[in-house]
C-alpha cells in the first residue's frame, strides 16, 4: 500500500505568506506537494467556515499564516486571526480532530524558507497523525 | 447559477512550469470540468500572443470567465485583468492560478506536481465562475510627494521632482541633509571629491522654491494610501530659532560641553549646541538637549556675576580641567582670589543642598585656578585693542579690576589708579595671607595687567578734571570703605585700642605690632574673625572675640567662626563693651554689658538690648575694634555728592555718579560688602561706561530667580541619586597654622576635583543641560530653550523612502581588536581622516600623531560572512582600492590589500584596479584571521600584525603595519523594523527593505504609492543610489502626470436585505468604514468606500453574512477550498 500522503489547505494573507510562498519558489526552496494555497488579503479574512470546510472535504490538515503582528498591512488582521483560531480551536477539539492539524503560522515575506520548513514539518506531523477521522466518515459515506 | 463559459490558459513559462508539470495532461483533465469552455497551454502566456489568445476567444468563443495559470499573480495577475478587460470583459472576471512558484519551482516529481497544478486549476474555475464584474473607481491623487531622508538618494529624487515644479516634503532625521556622501573625502573610481559634487545639490535643495525642506523632524505616523496619504512628522526641537540663527558657529565655540562628533566619526568632538559640519544644509546650529536639568541651577542665579558654574563642574568632572579655567576666566577676573576668599552664595543656593550637602564650588573653582597655575599657564594673551576712549580707573580693589578687566577685554585703553605702593586694595592688606597667598593674588593681578590693563601704584586721584585733561573719556571710581568706625566709648582712643583694618594693614605689610598676651576683639563680621586670627598667629594665648548677637545672627562665614574656634579663639556671645580700662596710658580691660535679643530692626535682625546691671569686666592688654567700616571722603575727589550713610551717589542703573563721564561702585557705593559683589559692581560700571563711550542705551539684563527644588522635583532626585557627602580638602595642621601664615585651606586633588564635581545634579544629565553659555554669546538671540517639538501633519500621494545604511561596527568582530587597538580605524574613519576638511586637515595619522609607513585594508569585514552577514556589501572592494592610492599618495606608504574576490564590477572601476596594481599595492587575497599586537619578532614589535591565510601561496602569513583599515559591511538600519512599520514596506531577512519585485519593479514596494532608494534597500554605490532615486522620482512623476489613482475595486458591500444593524462590523474595523446608520427606519450598516481597505475582518464577525469582501465573498473561497480537497 502506497504511503499517506496527507493534504494540506493552507490560508495565507496576499502580503506576507502568500509572498513568501513565492520566495520559496523563485529561490527553488523545494517542499512536499501536499498543500493547496488559497490566498486571501489578510489572515483576519479567514472565516471559521473556510477552515470547517477545508476538514469536511476531507483536508488532513489547515494552516491559516499571515503576518507578524507589527507587518500588518491592515494594522491589527494578526490579533483578529489569533482570536477567531482560539475560538476554532476549541470547536475543532469537540468534534475529534487533534490540535496538530490546524495550525497557525506567522511567516514573513523575506521568510520564504520558515514557509518551506513549515509545511514540511507539517506533513511530517499529519504522516504520523494517519488520515484526518472526518476523511474516513467522508469516504465512509460515499 | 446560470451557466458559465470558462476560458483556461495554461502557460510553459518555457520549462520553468512545462519542465516540471505536464501541462497538456493538465490541459486535458480541466478540459474535462464542468463550465469549462476551452482549455490552451502556451509557450508564455505573458507575451503578447499569448494574452491574444484569450482576447480572441472572448470574442470568437464568446467566454465570459478566464482563468490563467502561471506564475504568482503578484506577477501578473494585473496583466492578464488587462487583457480580459481589453477583450471586452470586466476584469474582474478572471482568477489566476499559481502553477510556478507555488508548484512547478518547489516540487520535483512530475505526477505529483500535475496533479496539484489541476487542483489548483480547477479550484480556479470553480472560483472564477462564482465571480462577479466590479466596478473600478478612480479618485484624484495629490501630487504633493514626501521623500525620507536627506542623503544622495533623497535629495536626488526630491530635486527630480521638484524641478516638476511639483511640492516636496524632504525629511530628514539628522540636523544636516548630506548623508554618508557629505562625509566621504574622494569617490572612486575618479577620485574627485565628494563633498565639491555634493554641496551644490545639498544648496540646490535649500534653496528650492519647492522643496519644503524638514531637518531633525521624523515621520511619526502614515495613514491613508496611495493618491492621498496623511503624514505626521515630528520636528524635533532644535532649541535654535531657524529664522534667526545665522550659522556664524559662535555658540559651539562657548559650549562648555563636548561630546563625539557623529559626523566626523568621534575623531573629534562637538559643542551640545553644534553645527555638524561647515556646509551643512540648513546651516542652523542644534542644541543637543536630551533631558530635563534636575535642578534649577539656583548658583548661577545666586551668583552676583552669574558664573557658569554648571559649565566648569561638568568640564572639572570630565577631568578637562583647563577648559573649566576658561570658562571661569570668561566671567571672572580673579579666579584664584574667588577660590579661596568668595563667600559663596553659588554654594548656600546650589540645589543639591536640598538632598544631602551643597556641592563645593568655590573648591572647585580653586582647584582649576590652582592647577592651571600649576602647569604654568593661565597667563594672559592681550586683548586687541579696537577701541580709542581711554577709561580712568581710580581703586585696584576688587570692584576696580574687575572694570578693567572688562574694559581691557572689550577693546578699551585702560589705566587704573592706585594710592597705595602695592595693587589690590583690600584684597592685598585686609585679608590675611593665611587666607590669600600674596602669590595667588599677584597672579590674578598680572593676569589682568597682561591683557592690557596698566596699573599705576601710588597715583592718588584727587582732581577729576586733570583727569579728563589727560584725556581720558570715563571715570571709575572704585576707591573703597576702608576707614574704621569708632564706637564712641570712653578709652577709645587709648593706646593699645587698634581698629580691624589699621592692625590687618600694619600686619599685611609686615610692620611689627606689639600686642599683650590676651587681646579681645570686638566685632562679629569677617574683619573681627580675620583678625582674632591673625593675633592668634601673632602668638598672643588668650584671644576673645566680644560680639553683642548670639551666634546665628553672626555676619563672619560659618566655616570661618568654626575655624577660629578651632583655633582656640573664644568667643563672648550677647555681651558689647561700654568702656575700655587703662592705667598709665595703657589698656588693661574692657567693661562690657550683657545684651538680650529684643524685637527685630529695620535690618531684619532682632535687636540687642542691653541688660540692667549686668555689666562685667574683662582682663585685656589690647582691644582691637572691628564694627564696621566707612568711605573716607577724603581719599575722594571734589564734587561729588553722597548718601545720608556716607557712601558715593549714584544712579542705581547706570552707576554714574552726579559728575557727567564718572561711574563709581564697589564698597565706595555700598559701603562694605563682599569680593563677589564688587567684581559685580565693576562689571555692571564696565557696560555702563561703554554704553556711555558708544552712545549705545545701556541694556538691562534681568538677574534671574534662585529657585529652590519643589517636593515632588526633590523626591525624584532622590529616586536618581545617591546621597554623597561632599568631599573635603585638606586642611593646615592647627600646630603649624601658628607658627606663620601658611594657607589654611588645602586644595583638592585632580581625582577629588572630579569626585566632588561629579556630584552636581547637572553634570549628570547627558546633552545640553542649559548653562545658557550659548544663549549669552547668540548676538541673534536664537537661542531658545523653551522650544518644543512639534507635530506637522502633511497630505502627499506618494512617498519615497531614501533612509539609507549603517556602518557594521567592527567591534563585533573581536578578533579585529577595533577599539581594542589603536590604530584600528573603519572605512569612515579613514574618510575623515583624509579629508582636507576633517579633523586632521587630510593628514593620514597614528594615535600619536606619526605618518604610517605601511597600512592594511582589510576587505569584507562583517559582509561575505556566516557569522555576521552573508551578503556582498558592493562597495568594499572599491573604497578599499581608493584608501590604498590614498595613503600612497598622502602618507607614501606600504599597502596590503587582504580582499576576498576583487569586485570590480561598474564603469571604470576594473580599469582604477588595475592602475592600482600599477601603483604598487600589495594584493593578498586571503580572509584576514585576526590583528594583534604581539609581536613574535623583533620586526613586529610596535606593530599592528595582520594574519592571514594567502590563498595564492596556500599558507598563513603574518604582515607588521602602522595602520588597519577595516571595510566594514553596509547593513540596514538600526531602526529600519519600526520605520519599515510606519511605511508598511516589509524587509528581508538581511533587514533591508524588500521591494516589489527584485528584477522588474526593484524601486516599488508592495504598498501603492511609496517606493524605495538607495542603500535603504540594499548595499550600493553612488552611481546606483542616484538612479534608483531617478527611478523614483520617475515613478512619483508618472502618478502625477496621471492625476489620479484606480482605487482597490475588492471592498467590503453590505447586504442591505439580511443586515440587522447589530454594528459588529463597525467595531471590529480598524478602518472606521462601516457604520450603522438607519435607512428607512431599520438599522443597517454601510460602508464608506473611501476608508475601506478590503481586509474582511468585517465579514468574519457579520452574523448573519450580510457584509463581505467582493471578489473575496464566502461563496468565492467556500468553492475553492471545496474544488482543492475534492477527488479527482
Amino acid at each position: 500500500m502506497a504511503e499517506f500522503e496527507p493534504q494540506i489547505i493552507a490560508f495565507c494573507c496576499n502580503w506576507c505568506t502568500y509572498a513568501a510562498a513565492d520566495l520559496a519558489g523563485t529561490s527553488r526552496v523545494h517542499y512536499p506537494p501536499n498543500v493547496r494555497i488559497v490566498r486571501v488579503m489578510c489572515a483576519g479574512m479567514v472565516n471559521p467556515i473556510y477552515v470547517l470546510k477545508a476538514f469536511e472535504g476531507g483536508a488532513d490538515g489547515v494552516l491559516v499564516a499571515g503576518c507578524h503582528h507589527t507587518d500588518c498591512h491592515y494594522i491589527d488582521g494578526p490579533v483578529k486571526c489569533d482570536d477567531m483560531v482560539e475560538k476554532l480551536r476549541e470547536v475543532l477539539h469537540v468534534l475529534g480532530l487533534e490540535d496538530e492539524r490546524f495550525r497557525r503560522e506567522l511567516v514573513a515575506a523575506s521568510e520564504g524558507g520558515l514557509f518551506a520548513r513549515t509545511i514540511s514539518e507539517m506533513v511530517g506531523d499529519l504522516k504520523k497523525l494517519g488520515p484526518s477521522p472526518f476523511k474516513a466518515k467522508t469516504e465512509a459515506l460515499a | 447559477m446560470e451557466e458559465s463559459k470558462v476560458g483556461v490558459y495554461i502557460c510553459h513559462c518555457g520549462l520553468n512550469i512545462a519542465g516540471v508539470v505536464n501541462v497538456e495532461e493538465v490541459a486535458r483533465y480541466i478540459g474535462t470540468l464542468p463550465n469549462v469552455a476551452v482549455a490552451r497551454t502556451y509557450r508564455y502566456m505573458c507575451s503578447d500572443p499569448g494574452q491574444d489568445l484569450v482576447k480572441k476567444d472572448i470574442k470568437e468563443l464568446g467566454i465570459d470567465r478566464v482563468v490563467v495559470a502561471s506564475c504568482s499573480p503578484r506577477m501578473h495577475e494585473l496583466t492578464f485583468r488587462k487583457a480580459v478587460e481589453d477583450g471586452g470583459l470586466n476584469p474582474y472576471l478572471y482568477e489566476h492560478a499559481n502553477i510556478r512558484e507555488h508548484c512547478s519551482w518547489v516540487h520535483d516529481d512530475r505526477k505529483l506536481a500535475t496533479d496539484k497544478a489541476k487542483d489548483l486549476i480547477r479550484a480556479a474555475v470553480k472560483r472564477v465562475h462564482h465571480h462577479e464584474p466590479l466596478v473600478i473607481r478612480e479618485i484624484p491623487l495629490n501630487p504633493n510627494v514626501l521623500v525620507i531622508g536627506g542623503g544622495i538618494a533623497g535629495m536626488q529624487a526630491a530635486l527630480d521632482i521638484a524641478n516638476g515644479q511639483n511640492h516636496v516634503y524632504l525629511v530628514e532625521r539628522d540636523p544636516s541633509i548630506g548623508g554618508h556622501m557629505a562625509q566621504l573625502d574622494r569617490t572612486f573610481p575618479t577620485l574627485d571629491c565628494s563633498e565639491c559634487i555634493l554641496t551644490p545639490k545639498m544648496s540646490d535643495v535649500g534653496h528650492h522654491p519647492f522643496i519644503e525642506l524638514m531637518t531633525y523632524s521624523e515621520v511619526e505616523e502614515v495613514s491613508g494610501s496611495i493618491g492621498n496619504f496623511a503624514v505626521k512628522i515630528k520636528k524635533r526641537a532644535r532649541y535654535v530659532d531657524e529664522s534667526k540663527c545665522i550659522g556664524c558657529g559662535d555658540c559651539e565655540e562657548k559650549c562648555p560641553r563636548r561630546t563625539e562628533s557623529e559626523f566626523e566619526m568621534g575623531l573629534c568632538s562637538r559643542g551640545m549646541v553644534y553645527i555638524p559640519f561647515p556646509q551643512a544644509i540648513p546651516n542652523t546650529a542644534t542644541l543637543d538637549k536630551r533631558e530635563e536639568r534636575p535642578c534649577k541651577a539656583a548658583c548661577k542665579e545666586a551668583c552676583p556675576i552669574h558664573m557658569n558654574v554648571l559649565g566648569y563642574t561638568s568640564l572639572i568632572k570630565e577631568g578637562n580641567f583647563e577648559e573649566a579655567y576658561e570658562v571661569i576666566r570668561r566671567t571672572n577676573p580673579l579666579p584664584s582670589v574667588c577660590g579661596r576668599v568668595c563667600y559663596a552664595p553659588c554654594e548656600q543656593a546650589c540645589n543639591r543642598g536640598q538632598f544631602d550637602e551643597h556641592i563645593a564650588i568655590r573648591e572647585l573653582k580653586r582647584f582649576a585656578a590652582d592647577h592651571e597655575q600649576e602647569l604654568g599657564k593661565g597667563k594672559a594673551v592681550p586683548a586687541e585693542r579696537t577701541k580709542e576712549e581711554r577709561v580712568a580707573i581710580v581703586g585696584s580693589g576688587p570692584a576696580g579690576l574687575s572694570c578693567a578687566y572688562e574694559l581691557v577685554r572689550q577693546g578699551y585703553p585702560v589705566t587704573v589708579f592706585e594710592a597705595g605702593p602695592e595693587a589690590g586694595g583690600l584684597l592685598r592688606w585686609a585679608i590675611p595671607e593665611y587666607r590669600l597667598p600674596r602669590e595667588m593674588l599677584s597672579n590674578d593681578i598680572s593676569y589682568i595687567e597682561g591683557l592690557g590693563a596698566e596699573i599705576k601704584t601710588n597715583t592718588p586721584v584727587k582732581n577729576l578734571s586733570e583727569v579728563f585733561d589727560q584725556g581720558y573719556k570715563a571715570v571709575f571710581l572704585a576707591t573703597g570703605a576702608d576707614i574704621s568706625q569708632k564706637m564712641g566709648i570712653p578709652g577709645e582712643n587709648t593706646p593699645g585700642v587698634l581698629h580691624a583694618l589699621d592692625f590687618l594693614k600694619q600686619v599685611n605689610f609686615g610692620s611689627k605690632v606689639d600686642l599683650g598676651s590676651k587681646v579681645a576683639v570686638i566685632g562679629g563680621g569677617n574683619a573681627a574673625v580675620d583678625a582674632a586670627r591673625v593675633v592668634r598667629r601673632l602668638g598672643v594665648g588668650e584671644v576673645t572675640v566680644v560680639y553683642r548677637r548670639s551666634r546665628d545672627e553672626m555676619p563672619a562665614h560659618p566655616a570661618e567662626v568654626a575655624e577660629l574656634e578651632h583655633e582656640g579663639v573664644k568667643i563672648q556671645f550677647l555681651a558689647a563693651p561700654v568702656k575700655v580700662l587703662s592705667e598709665n596710658n595703657a589698656v588693661t580691660g574692657i567693661e562690657c554689658i550683657r545684651m538680650e535679643m529684643g524685637a527685630t530692626d529695620s535690618s531684619g535682625r532682632r535687636r540687642p538690648v542691653p541688660v540692667e546691671g549686668s555689666e562685667f569686666t574683662m582682663d585685656v592688654d589690647n582691644v582691637i575694634m572691628a564694627i564696621g567700616q566707612g568711605v573716607d571722603k577724603s581719599m575722594l575727589p571734589e564734587g561729588l555728592s553722597y548718601t545720608s550713610w556716607g557712601t558715593l551717589d549714584v544712579d542705581p542703573v547706570s552707576l554714574q555718579t552726579n559728575i557727567d563721564g564718572v561711574f563709581a561702585g564697589g564698597d565706595v557705593v555700598s559701603g562694605p560688602a563682599d569680593v563677589i559683589a564688587a567684581i559685580a559692581a565693576g562689571k555692571k560700571a564696565a557696560c555702563s561706561i561703554d554704553a556711555y563711550l558708544t552712545g549705545e542705551e545701556l541694556s538691562v539684563e534681568d538677574d534671574g530667580r534662585v529657585e529652590k527644588l519643589s517636593d515632588e522635583e526633590l523626591a525624584s532626585i532622590k529616586e536618581r541619586f545617591v546621597s554623597r557627602a561632599r568631599v573635603r580638602a585638606g586642611k593646615l595642621d592647627l600646630e603649624k597654622r601658628m607658627k606663620d601664615f601658611g594657607e589654611v585651606e588645602g586644595t583638592y586633588s585632580p581625582e577629588e576635583a572630579r569626585e566632588e564635581a561629579g556630584r552636581c545634579l547637572a553634570a549628570a544629565v547627558e546633552g545640553c543641560f542649559e548653562c545658557g553659555e550659548c544663549q549669552a554669546v547668540c548676538e541673534a538671540k536664537a537661542i531658545d530653550f523653551g522650544q518644543e517639538d512639534e507635530v506637522v501633519e502633511v497630505e502627499v500621494g506618494t512617498i519615497i523612502v531614501a533612509t539609507g545604511y549603517d556602518q557594521f561596527d567592527p567591534s563585533g568582530i573581536p578578533q579585529y581588536g577595533y577599539k581594542k587597538l589603536d590604530n584600528v580605524l573603519t572605512g569612515l574613519e579613514f574618510e575623515r581622516m583624509t579629508c582636507a576638511a576633517g579633523p586632521t586637515e587630510g593628514r593620514i595619522q597614528l594615535k600619536d600623531g606619526r605618518q604610517p609607513e605601511s597600512v592594511a585594508i582589510v576587505h569584507c569585514v562583517g559582509s561575505r560572512d556566516q557569522n555576521y552577514h552573508e551578503y556582498c556589501s558592493r562597495v568594499c572592494c572599491m573604497y578599499g582600492l581608493k584608501y590604498a592610492h590614498l595613503a600612497k599618495e598622502l602618507a607614501s606608504a606600504d599597502v596590503y590589500e587582504f580582499y576576498i574576490d576583487m569586485r570590480c564590477f561598474g564603469e571604470g572601476y576594473e580599469e582604477f584596479y588595475k592602475r592600482l596594481s600599477e601603483e604598487g599595492v600589495n594584493f593578498i587575497r586571503g580572509k584576514v584571521a585576526r590583528v594583534t599586537d604581539e609581536a613574535q619578532t623583533d620586526e613586529e614589535q610596535g606593530k599592528l600584525i595582520v594574519v592571514s591565510e594567502d590563498t595564492l601561496l596556500g599558507k598563513m602569513i603574518r604582515v607588521p603595519v602602522d595602520m588597519v583599515i577595516l571595510c566594514s559591511a553596509l547593513e540596514a538600519r538600526s531602526d529600519a523594523e519600526n520605520v519599515g512599520r510606519i511605511f508598511n514596506i516589509n524587509r528581508r531577512a538581511d533587514g533591508f527593505f524588500l521591494e516589489r519585485h527584485v528584477k522588474l519593479d526593484p524601486v516599488a514596494t508592495p504598498t501603492d504609492g511609496i517606493f524605495i532608494a538607495g542603500c535603504c534597500e540594499a548595499p550600493r554605490d553612488i552611481p546606483d543610489t542616484v538612479a534608483q532615486a531617478e527611478a523614483t522620482a520617475g515613478k512619483a512623476l508618472s502618478l502625477i502626470t496621471k492625476g489620479t489613482v484606480t482605487l482597490e475595486a475588492a471592498i467590503s458591500t453590505v447586504d442591505e436585505a439580511i443586515c440587522h444593524g447589530c454594528g459588529r462590523c463597525e467595531e471590529i474595523c480598524a478602518f472606521s468604514a462601516p457604520k450603522v446608520i438607519s435607512k428607512n427606519g431599520n438599522l443597517i450598516s454601510s460602508v464608506n468606500e473611501a476608508l475601506c481597505k478590503g481586509c474582511g475582518s468585517c465579514a468574519v464577525v457579520c452574523p448573519t453574512g450580510a457584509i463581505g469582501v467582493k471578489h473575496f465573498t464566502q461563496e468565492e473561497i467556500l468553492a475553492q477550498v471545496s474544488a482543492l480537497t475534492e477527488a479527482h
